[in-house]
């Protein structure tokens, strides 16, 4: 009996194999994009005129704890206030007031409700008084 | 007299070459991949649901993780070299852009490190990088 000979080009083996390489790089390479906010820096010592109203400070402690006007609310309170405030206002101001000592995820809980609800004026810096 | 007629062969595509055109495509694109290589540093990300696409033509990356330590594009530097890093990168090509990578547990006074170099520099943007919140 003659014996058959194997080839193994004609297999498909070795050609799917290389295909699903391909499609894992191909994969790998999309994480390398980085997803986020891009956030507007202003200028250092800048001023910028803007109506009293219109502006909403919040401040957060190092506990993560948040205070609007010196009263303490829960991140979903803030949420419904912003929209509430941006009803009557839509140019609204954002000023937030950061503990040094507050985890980053906290900061970012709060630029996302900013984001979020598109406010333009959003402004971020670190309470120096506390360092 | 009787003439033959041919056999027509059912037309053959050869596949044989296949695999060597699938290798070669794997070897070009495992150097693209060599040359878009990112060192990571081992942060935890901070969470959010809504996020969006940050990447730019040129990336710098700025890691900051727990302990605050400084890494730039992934290698380990002083807050004062990066500040030499980032202006020199400023100069040869302003529209770069900067993203923080920022372990979600580092206190924020970190993170404001680089803000106000970048604020020092007058660079108008700052990407914050996250990650997709738990569904």
């Amino acid at each position: 009996m003659k014996k058959r000979r194997i080839d193994i080009a004609d297999s498909g083996a070795l050609s799917d194999l290389a295909f699903l390489l391909i499609i894992f790089f191909i994969v790998i390479a999309v994480f390398n994009i980085n997803k986020g906010f891009i956030l507007g820096i202003p200028k250092k010592e800048s001023t910028k005129v803007v109506n009293t109203k219109d502006i909403i400070k919040v401040k957060i402690d190092a506990d993560g704890t948040l205070n609007l006007d010196n009263e303490i609310i829960t991140l979903s309170d803030l949420e419904t206030k912003v929209s509430s405030l941006l009803s009557v206002s839509p140019n609204l101001t954002f000023l937030l007031k950061i503990d040094p000592e507050v985890p980053f995820q906290e900061v970012v809980h709060i630029i996302e409700i900013a984001r979020e609800m598109s406010i333009d004026n959003f402004s971020f810096s670190m309470d120096e008084n506390l360092q | 007299m009787k003439i033959k007629r041919r056999k027509r062969r059912a037309p053959i595509v050869p596949i044989n070459s296949m695999s060597d055109i699938a290798f070669l495509l794997l070897i070009f694109i495992m150097l693209i991949s060599l040359i878009n290589y990112r060192k990571e540093v081992k942060i935890e990300y901070p969470e959010s649901d809504f996020q969006e696409i940050t990447q730019g033509d040129k990336n710098i990356e700025i890691w900051i993780d727990i302990e605050g330590n400084y890494y730039y594009n992934g290698d380990l530097n002083s807050i004062n070299n990066i500040e030499g890093l980032v202006a020199q990168e400023i100069a040869e090509n302003p529209s770069v852009r900067i993203h923080i990578l920022a372990d979600k547990n580092t206190p924020y006074k970190n993170v404001n490190s680089i803000v106000e170099i970048l604020k020092l520099l007058q660079h108008r943007a700052v990407s914050l990088v996250v990650k997709g919140g738990k569904e």
